[in-house]
């Protein structure tokens, strides 16, 4: 049983997943609407946060670490660290909020050209608050054009509704996979886990969430 | 009974001369190399010394009479010949055969190490003179080297012969230690002898390692290598055509950028010719580095306030949080003396008088009027926030000087990533909060949290539409909601940030803890840069230098017909070799590689000899071959063992980045001389397991 490496870590691929983009566009909303359905107000993120998430896609069994930021300016030092070793990152904007839009070029393609270490990691972006449809002022249009333009996939959603949420993070898993570099990172992660796992017999494997 | 006696006695008599052998033996150890000593100021004494090494072969030949007066003759002023001489004589009165025996035996044992010893310190003396005078670099020598367009190739071989023996070693020290073999001399001493002799040579070692870090080439080497306003190892780069590549490659192979203090300690470095004394060059550069940070000196070549850029090698990483811990330090320093100067200031025009006269003379301290009335002073105020005013008391909003968070090298970012999945810490998020209200606070007085959520997070606070009249609804006296009011996510019971507002206290970013301590994150480095592997170091110059190369030779070459395609084959070949890991096992290759990037810019004529060669060879087989046999053709002509790997992990991996490499050279378009492309756009799994099976590890 432990010498089969699937076995014994129960996921096959292991991917790491940031999250970017303004303050109060809902990044924290969206990850915590994909990991518990839930859809409550949640306090600005103070620096970094991260949740775990096991997936099955594509017949693979994923684990994915997702890394949430705090878009304040003043945190943009300590949140570049994180953007290391991504495979994935989603810089997310507010549909209702033309100005999280437009820093998206101007401000977040930026951080992650500047920050990446990974050249091949897949990138997507994500307009929330689909559900305000009234006060909507960035059309999917112009989300589309972005998108196409600083190569991302792209999809529209609502963290309230869970509209389009899970759809966003299995997309990105199957993306991700597509690629044969990142594809051989994911199970040299798992690897890498199952050799420590082995050294501490008696340590128990720290899966759940943290909030 | 008297038998017993005579074995007692003769026993005793025995085990005496043996004693007093092996104690003339230790002290005739020490007396040449004391004449080592010597010999350096007086090579006569020396040689003078040989006849006296020499006669204790012709005793055994020569009669008691005839040796005794060679003795009287040859060896008066020495101690220890004396007393051997006059136990002779008292043998010689007892008429025992058997002690004189005894005697010859010591003599011959004596003699023969005290022989080898001068002979083997005197041949280590002249081969460490002769490569001394002969290997070592000097700063003229590398200056001169400059005018050839890129690093000889002589120099990335010999990092390449580093990487693999360091990769070998244990550790730095343990390649400064080793001598290298082991003394035969050593072996056939006894067991004191070789303790003696082992302290002996540690202060020989000793005096090598002082020897060469007070050589005047090595110091006028890392006087040239440290300085700001010097042009040494300077090479003339073509800056103007292909800017994005020069920049772009040192970062895709994870190197260091060109004419970076890390290139050109690379190129010092592959000018030894001994590990050791590579090992001995980086500690002495250890110790200029920690003389600059004591003295707060930049390191040149390194960019002065940059954070770590991550696609760079470690080692530069590292220099980089060097020169940017320097600027903070003194940064802080000017600001703790802006702050200490304006307090002064401020004590002093409050003991003159509160007058409106006075107060206005004061213009650079800064004050905040409270509602009732007093003056609180600002402290460590940076500029006016816009046009933003306090809620509470309408006074302009400051945004204070702000404490900058921490600078990480991949290493401790990797560190504190696995700390924060461990542990679930928020620390470092809350602990810049903190002081960022803290700093809030003490530069604007009378503040509130909503005045620090409109600062710092401006989504999160939404003005009334009555905010235009602010005068008026100011005057009037209506409550605050009136203003406007927090995001509903702020206003959320058990809010962390409001709870870290009331714990905050009014302190100036200058006057603060430290969120990132320079000093400790420094000594951290440099303590690591002395623990650093042989490999690790070694291999980080590798490549840095490799990098290099490759970056002055691409404008030479991309636009020459014939070399153009091959050159950027092999770049596409050293992306693929340095992205993968075990560089150890890959180094040779590339030096490879890069020899044929040098034959292309200084023999042309013989470079294009070679690909019409491997061209001709691929028209007589008829078989379009794989772009990567070529390349093995071209760079090999060795047939390369398969290495084994001890572990299956390795094998596999190795398998994996052997197979990347492949595929990497089918998914590039143009195949290597593109008149006989191969038939099919990918081999079928036969023919690649096949040739899995046939390729060369380079």
């Amino acid at each position: 049983m432990s010498s089969s490496s699937g076995q014994s870590s129960g996921y096959d691929l292991s991917f790491k997943i940031l999250l970017i983009g303004d303050s109060a566009v809902g990044k924290s909303s969206l990850l915590v609407s994909f990991i518990s359905n839930s859809a409550e107000d949640i306090a600005p993120t103070i620096g970094v946060d991260f949740k775990i998430k096991m997936l099955t896609v594509g017949g693979k069994r994923l684990k994915l670490t997702i890394w949430d930021t705090a878009g304040q300016e003043r945190f943009r030092t300590l949140t570049s660290s994180y953007y290391r070793g991504a495979q994935g990152i989603i810089l997310v904007y507010d549909v209702t909020r033309r100005d999280t839009f437009t820093n998206l070029s101007l401000v977040w393609s930026k951080e992650v050209e500047l920050y990446s270490t990974n050249q091949n990691c897949v990138k997507m972006l994500v307009g929330n608050k689909v559900d305000r449809d009234s006060e909507r002022v960035v059309s999917k249009e112009e989300g589309l054009a972005l998108a196409e333009e600083l190569g991302c996939l792209f999809f529209e959603c609502s963290a309230k509704t869970r509209e389009n949420v899970e759809r966003c993070f299995e997309e990105l898993a199957l993306k991700i996979m597509e690629v044969p570099s990142l594809l051989e990172e994911g199970s040299t992660a798992v690897k890498r886990n199952i050799l420590k796992q082995q050294q501490q017999p008696q340590a128990s494997e720290f899966g759940g969430c943290c909030s | 009974m008297e038998e017993e006696q005579q074995t007692f006695v003769s026993k005793a008599r025995t085990a005496f001369h043996s004693a007093a052998a092996k104690a003339e033996r230790v002290l005739l150890d020490f007396k040449s190399d004391r004449e080592d000593h010597d010999k350096q100021s007086s090579p006569n004494t020396f040689t003078g010394q040989q006849p006296e090494a020499e006669s204790p072969h012709t005793d055994e030949n020569d009669s008691k009479l005839h040796s005794e007066s060679k003795h009287i003759k040859w060896r008066p002023p020495h101690l220890g010949i004396k007393q051997d001489w006059q136990d002779k004589i008292k043998n010689i009165r007892r008429g025992r055969k058997e002690v004189e025996d005894t005697d010859k035996v010591g003599d011959a044992s004596m003699a023969i190490p005290f022989y080898d010893d001068n002979l083997y310190l005197l041949n280590v003396k002249n081969d460490l003179e002769a490569k001394a005078s002969e290997a070592m670099p000097s700063v003229e020598g590398l200056t001169a080297a400059t005018k050839d367009p890129i690093p000889p190739s002589s120099v990335l071989k010999q990092l390449a012969i580093a990487v693999e023996a360091g990769s070998k070693a244990k550790s730095m020290k343990d390649v400064i230690a080793s001598p290298g073999g082991s003394s035969p001399a050593r072996e056939r001493a006894g067991l004191s002898l070789s303790a003696v002799k082992a302290l002996v040579l540690r202060e020989k070692e000793d005096k090598l390692t002082s020897e060469f870090t007070s050589n005047e080439k090595v110091v006028q080497l890392i006087n040239s290598l440290f300085d700001p306003e010097g042009d040494f190892l300077r090479r003339k780069i073509d800056s103007n055509l292909e800017e994005t590549a020069m920049t772009s490659l040192p970062r895709d192979i994870h190197g260091a950028p060109p004419e970076s203090l890390v290139v050109k300690l690379a190129e010092i470095l592959g000018n030894y010719k001994t590990l050791r004394k590579m090992a001995l060059f980086w500690c002495r550069v250890v110790a200029e580095l920690r003389k600059l940070w004591f003295e707060e000196q930049y390191l040149p070549g390194v960019p002065q306030d940059e954070i770590p850029d991550l696609k760079s090698c470690l080692l530069y990483q590292q220099f980089q949080v060097i020169n940017c811990c320097i600027s903070r330090k003194r940064f802080r320093i000017i600001a703790t003396e802006s702050l200490d100067s304006m307090m002064m200031q401020a004590n002093s025009d409050i003991k003159e008088s509160t007058d409106c006269s006075a107060e206005a003379s004061a213009s650079p301290v800064l004050y905040a009027r409270l509602n009732s009335g007093e003056l609180v002073l600002r402290l460590g105020a940076d500029h006016p926030a816009g046009d933003m005013t306090l809620l509470e008391t309408g006074e302009p909003v400051y945004s204070p000087i702000t404490q900058e968070g921490p600078l990480l090298t991949e290493d401790l970012i990797r560190e504190t990533e696995e700390f924060v999945l461990r542990t679930g810490s928020v620390g470092a998020g809350c602990s810049q909060l903190l002081s960022d209200m803290q700093a809030f606070k003490a530069a604007n007085p009378g503040c509130i949290l909503e005045d620090f959520v409109r600062w710092h997070s401006p989504p999160d606070w939404t003005d009334n539409e009555a905010s235009t009249e602010d005068s008026d609804v100011f005057d009037s006296g209506e409550p605050l909601s009136a203003r406007g009011q927090l995001s509903r996510r702020m206003q959320k019971e058990g809010n962390l940030w409001r709870e870290l507002w009331e714990t905050s206290k009014p302190v100036p970013a200058v006057k603060q803890a430290p969120l990132f301590d320079e000093d400790l994150a420094v000594e951290g480095i440099l303590n690591a840069f002395e623990e650093m592997h042989p490999s690790d170091l070694f291999g980080q110059l590798f490549v840095s230098l490799l990098g290099l190369g490759f970056g002055i030779a691409e404008p030479m070459l991309s636009g020459n017909s014939d070399f153009s395609k091959l050159f950027y084959d092999c770049k596409e070949y050293i992306i693929t070799a340095c992205q993968n890991n075990k560089l150890n096992e890959k180094v040779d290759g590339l030096v490879q590689v890069y020899e044929t990037v040098e034959k292309m810019l200084l023999n042309p004529e013989e470079a294009l000899k070679m690909i019409k060669q491997t061209e001709e060879s691929t028209t007589v087989t008829g078989e379009p071959r794989s772009p990567f046999k070529r390349l093995s053709l071209i760079f090999g002509g060795k047939d390369k063992l398969l290495r084994k790997s001890v572990s299956k992990d390795q094998t596999n991996d190795e398998e994996k980045s052997g197979r990347q490499s492949f595929s990497s050279f089918f998914d590039s378009k143009s195949s290597l001389f593109g008149k006989k492309p191969p038939k099919s756009g990918s081999p079928s799994p036969s023919e690649k397991s096949s040739i899995d099976t046939g390729w060369p590890v380079v």
